[in-house]
Formats: C-alpha cells, sequence, structure tokens
C-alpha cells in the first residue's frame, strides 16, 4: 500500500468490493490493494460496528460506495430520507465516487431490495435523467450510474440499453460505472452483440469497471456474483480497457464468498490487463 | 394486449405496480397482467422470465432474514423458515430501502402462525432476536447531542432536586419479557455453543434487557424484578422521583448503582431543573 497521502484522493488500477467477512484480515494485515468498494446499504444504520469499521477503512484506503437504493427507475418520487442518509455517508466516508444502477427497486413505497428492469423509451430517459440530476443536486456531487444485468424486455422498448446508456450521458452530467459481466449477460439473455454495446459508449464517462462472476442455468446466464470471473467476460474487459484505456476496476463477489486471496488473486488479474494498457 | 408503450408516469406506474404485484402475490391474473408487458422468447415465456425475478427477490429478502433471525431458523429448519418467510412478504411489505429494517413485525406474525403454534417459544425467540438486531444496529450515545449530563455531574445536583432528574440508558436498550426460557433457548442454538442443549421449558420465563455497551459489545443481561421495573420506568421517560414511589424488594439506591456499573445507565437529564 502506498504511504503517500494523496493516494487516499483517487483510485486507480484493480479494487475489491469489501465484505464484511474480510474485515478482520484487512485489518490485520493491511493488504497491498489500491481501493475497496463498500456498499452503502449496509451502512445506513444510525450507528454501531458497520460504520466504525468503516471509518477504520477509509483512514488506509481510498473507498467509493455503491448502492442499490435509489431506485432511479421507480415511478415513484426519489426517496429523500434515503438520499439524506446516504449523504451523511458520504460525509463520513469521503469516497472517490457514489454509485448505483439504472434499475427500479420500490413502486408505491413497497420494496422489492431487488434492481429491476424498465422499458428503454425517450419517457423514461428523460425521467430517468432528471433524478439523477435532482440526486446530484441533493448530494452535492456527481453520480456514477451502473448498467444493470437484466433477464427479460420489454414491449414497450424502443431503443437498445446502449444508446438508452448514451441518452443518459447526453441530458446529464453523470458519469459512467461499466458493468462488463452485466453486459455479457444480458447480450446472452437477450441476444445482442456485447462488442456493439462497448462500441456505443461515450468513453470519456466511464469512471469506474466492475466485474463479476455469473452463474450458468438451463438457458439463460444468471448474475450471482458467486463465481470468478468467466473467460469470455475476461475478454470483453480486455476490449473495453482497449476502448476505455486504464480504467479503475472492481471485483465484486457477493454470495458464496470466498477467502480473501482468491478475490485478491482476481483482482491481480484484472491489474494485470490494465497495465497492458496502461 | 400487449402494452407497446411507456410515454407517462402512470402507465410507468402502471408497468411498476402489476411487475410488483406479479411478484410478491403471483396468482394468475396478476401473472398475466405483468406479461402482458413481457416479450417471451420459446426457450423462456413471459411466466418464466418473471419467475427468475422473483425468486431473486424472494431469495434475497429471505437471506436478509436468515441473517437477522438465525435461532429460528435452526429451530424450525431452512425449508419451514423460508415458507414462513413467503406467507410474511406477501402480508407485510417492506417499507424501507434498508433491508434492515424489514422483519420488525416478523415475531407477531409468527405468534399468529399456525403451524408454528406448537413452537410455542418461537415468537418470543424471534422477538430476542429482532432486538438483538435492533441493539447492534442502534444510534450511538452520545452524551452532549443528546443533551444528557455525564453521570460525573450528579455530584452537583442537590439532594431535594434528584427527585426531578430523570436517568439515561443506552440509546440501544430494549426489554423483553417471556414466560419461557428464551435466553437459553437462544444461548443453546449459537454455533459456539460447547454444552448440552437441551432446554426444558419449565425452567420457567425471563427477563431481559439486550443492549450494546460503549466497546461495541453485544449485551443479553437477565434482570431481576426490580431491576425491569427501574429500566422499563427509565425507558418510559420517568423521573427518578417517580420511580421512588414504585415498590422495589431492595434499595433502590443499589439497584440505580448495579445498573451505572454495567454501563446500561449511562446519564441523566436535568432538564425539568432549568
Amino acid at each position: 500500500m502506498s504511504t503517500n497521502k494523496f493516494h487516499l484522493n483517487s483510485i486507480q488500477g484493480a479494487g475489491l468490493g469489501l465484505r464484511s467477512s474480510h474485515y478482520q484480515e484487512v485489518f490485520n494485515t493491511k493488504p497491498d490493494i489500491p481501493w475497496f468498494e463498500l456498499l452503502s446499504d449496509n451502512y445506513m444504520a444510525e450507528g454501531g460496528l458497520p460504520i466504525l469499521r468503516a471509518e477504520k477503512i477509509r483512514e488506509d484506503y481510498p473507498i467509493t460506495l455503491h448502492g442499490v437504493g435509489m431506485s432511479l427507475g421507480s415511478a415513484d418520487p426519489l426517496n429523500m430520507d434515503y438520499l439524506a442518509r446516504l449523504k451523511l455517508l458520504t460525509q463520513r466516508l469521503e469516497p472517490i465516487y457514489v454509485s448505483d444502477h439504472l434499475a427500479w427497486v420500490s413502486i408505491n413505497g413497497n420494496q422489492t431490495h431487488d434492481l429491476l428492469p424498465f422499458p428503454y423509451t425517450e419517457f423514461t430517459l428523460n425521467h430517468i435523467a432528471e433524478r439523477i440530476l435532482q440526486v446530484q443536486d441533493f448530494l452535492g456531487r456527481e453520480i456514477l450510474v451502473e448498467n444493470p444485468s437484466s433477464y427479460l424486455g420489454f414491449h414497450a422498448t424502443h431503443m437498445s440499453e446502449w444508446e438508452f446508456v448514451s441518452g443518459i450521458t447526453k441530458l446529464t452530467d453523470c458519469n459512467l460505472l461499466i458493468d462488463i459481466n452485466n453486459i455479457y449477460v444480458s447480450a446472452f439473455n437477450h441476444g445482442f452483440d456485447p462488442y456493439e454495446y462497448l462500441l456505443a459508449i461515450p468513453k470519456d464517462r466511464v469512471k469506474e469497471i466492475h466485474l463479476a462472476g455469473y452463474e450458468k442455468m438451463d438457458n439463460y446466464l444468471f448474475d450471482t456474483h458467486g463465481y470468478q470471473v468467466h473467460p469470455p467476460v475476461w475478454e470483453l474487459y480486455q476490449a473495453a480497457l482497449e476502448r476505455f484505456g486504464a480504467t479503475p476496476t472492481l471485483i465484486e463477489w457477493d454470495t458464496d464468498i470466498p477467502d480473501f486471496s482468491t478475490l485478491r488473486n482476481e483482482a491481480l488479474k484484472a491489474e494485470k490487463l490494465i497495465k497492458e494498457v496502461t | 394486449m400487449e402494452h407497446q408503450t411507456i410515454q407517462s408516469l402512470s402507465e410507468l406506474k402502471q408497468l411498476q405496480t402489476a411487475f410488483y404485484e406479479a411478484i410478491f402475490d403471483p396468482k394468475d391474473e396478476n401473472i398475466i397482467q405483468a406479461s402482458t408487458y413481457i416479450i417471451g422468447t420459446a426457450e423462456i415465456n413471459e411466466t418464466k422470465r418473471l419467475s427468475i425475478y422473483r425468486d431473486s427477490i424472494l431469495g434475497g429478502i429471505t437471506t436478509a432474514l436468515t441473517h437477522i433471525y438465525p435461532v429460528c431458523v435452526r429451530l424450525i429448519g431452512e425449508k419451514y423458515f423460508t415458507h414462513m418467510v413467503a406467507g410474511y412478504l406477501k402480508k407485510v411489505p417492506s417499507t424501507s430501502p434498508d433491508i434492515g429494517n424489514y422483519g420488525e413485525h416478523l415475531p407477531t406474525y409468527i405468534a399468529d402462525f399456525k403451524p408454528a403454534r406448537e413452537l410455542i417459544y418461537l415468537a418470543d425467540v424471534a422477538q430476542l432476536e429482532w432486538l438483538w438486531h435492533k441493539a447492534f444496529n442502534a444510534a450511538d450515545d452520545d452524551l452532549f447531542h443528546q443533551g444528557i449530563q455525564p453521570l460525573s455531574a450528579l455530584q452537583n445536583i442537590a439532594e431535594q432536586d434528584l427527585p426531578a432528574i430523570k436517568f439515561c440508558a443506552v440509546n440501544s436498550a430494549n426489554l423483553i419479557q417471556s414466560p419461557y426460557p428464551i435466553q437459553r433457548i437462544w444461548q443453546v442454538n449459537q454455533n459456539d455453543y460447547q454444552e448440552a442443549n437441551s432446554v426444558h421449558l419449565d425452567e420457567g420465563g425471563i427477563s431481559l434487557v439486550i443492549w450494546r455497551s460503549a466497546d461495541f459489545g453485544m449485551r443479553i443481561d437477565e434482570l431481576n424484578e426490580d431491576e425491569i421495573r427501574f429500566i422499563s420506568a427509565v425507558l418510559n421517560g420517568a423521573s427518578f422521583g417517580d420511580i421512588a414511589e414504585l415498590e422495589f424488594t431492595q434499595a433502590l439506591d443499589d439497584i440505580v448503582q448495579r445498573c451505572i456499573q454495567t454501563g446500561l445507565i449511562i446519564g441523566f437529564s436535568d432538564r425539568a431543573l432549568k
């Protein structure tokens, strides 16, 4: 780990999604990981040990905050209580980036706690762009939005996901978190070309990349974040790096979480590929 | 009829409402309604695509509840717990983006849940686990911002003013009383418990305070009748004068001292004196 204090104010290289099972190891061994991403929704409680641990991590590492609760794609009004808590969290932890998804989570005030798809139309494009601007105004900072993985399409959809994502960057000044695994999973499930997707993304807006492992089901891919990154996703990642340049990349692993060294090896693989385009 | 456009907020709301209902109340008419929005294929039809999301959503929420209620899961088994949660999800929507807030009403649901009636203690064990979860995530104590005087300032209070003060407990403290030995049931079902794991219901009931100490240690402390009367009054905001009117078998000063020593009482409010 670098001892230069400036390293705490930016991120580069391959970081890890930090989960509670690995906190102790990180505290004890201070591993040479360039940055960590924390799930903001896990630190929304009023107090207690989790937020204290997060602050301790922040003393030694740059962090990013990644959430699932903004529900940007919902027809409900934005949940200002949630955003107020998120704002407090950003003030306490000073993350380099704050990100959430192009998805909806709640409707009529009821939560699904999952990232759900919506049709890509002119209306939803304007609706979500407006909400992103509202969120940014409230938080007093730009956010990154992430492309979701999905298992169904809508009759009402009139543009591709990459056109939608590009459209968002034209209507707002937010940046992008591109999840390569999600592109691969959705491409398989919907039958589009993932390379065409990558080529359509405005490259100067991509500030972070996510990598994770999917699960192969009978006739679709399921985004479990429970495996090592699969070979075709590494290939797509290489193409992404060639197009976007050396982009901070995160390894996500959320189910059947392995030991820390397995995660770290995944990050090292990404790090090697980043160096090749640097 | 297929829905070919979404051009307004009300149309988006209709779609999302239909989707939500097909997930949480998957009766035929709800599935059919949600399916009108979805493109199915020969390999995976609309219903199957919806069920991918249903499994993911219910699985995610069930996992979160499993982490909050590990002892209940152990007592009734994972399959049975999942089945029970499916009913709970249908009856009690989650209204907070923080999934950690969902599950508050599960103990009440269990109490009314007919198939679990034989496990008469289950609802109380669930309540204990909920209070444990609540204490773990409770706001940190901050005497200054809460307007609480530190205990060291007690010496500045004149004897005649003592009845007006209100003792303050840690934010995380909650009480539970049960006619069943729920603390023992909870203990023997911890992963690291080594001793004999049989508990007899005739061991009798118990009163507990569940709280988090200043060093973030989780505490489940048994209280005698005097202690529970005292802590209960403190948590209800009673003044020391009102508390002194209650009946105790031991000297009230001793009860107060004990609660101060454990760290459960952290200060006092002298607002009534100002």
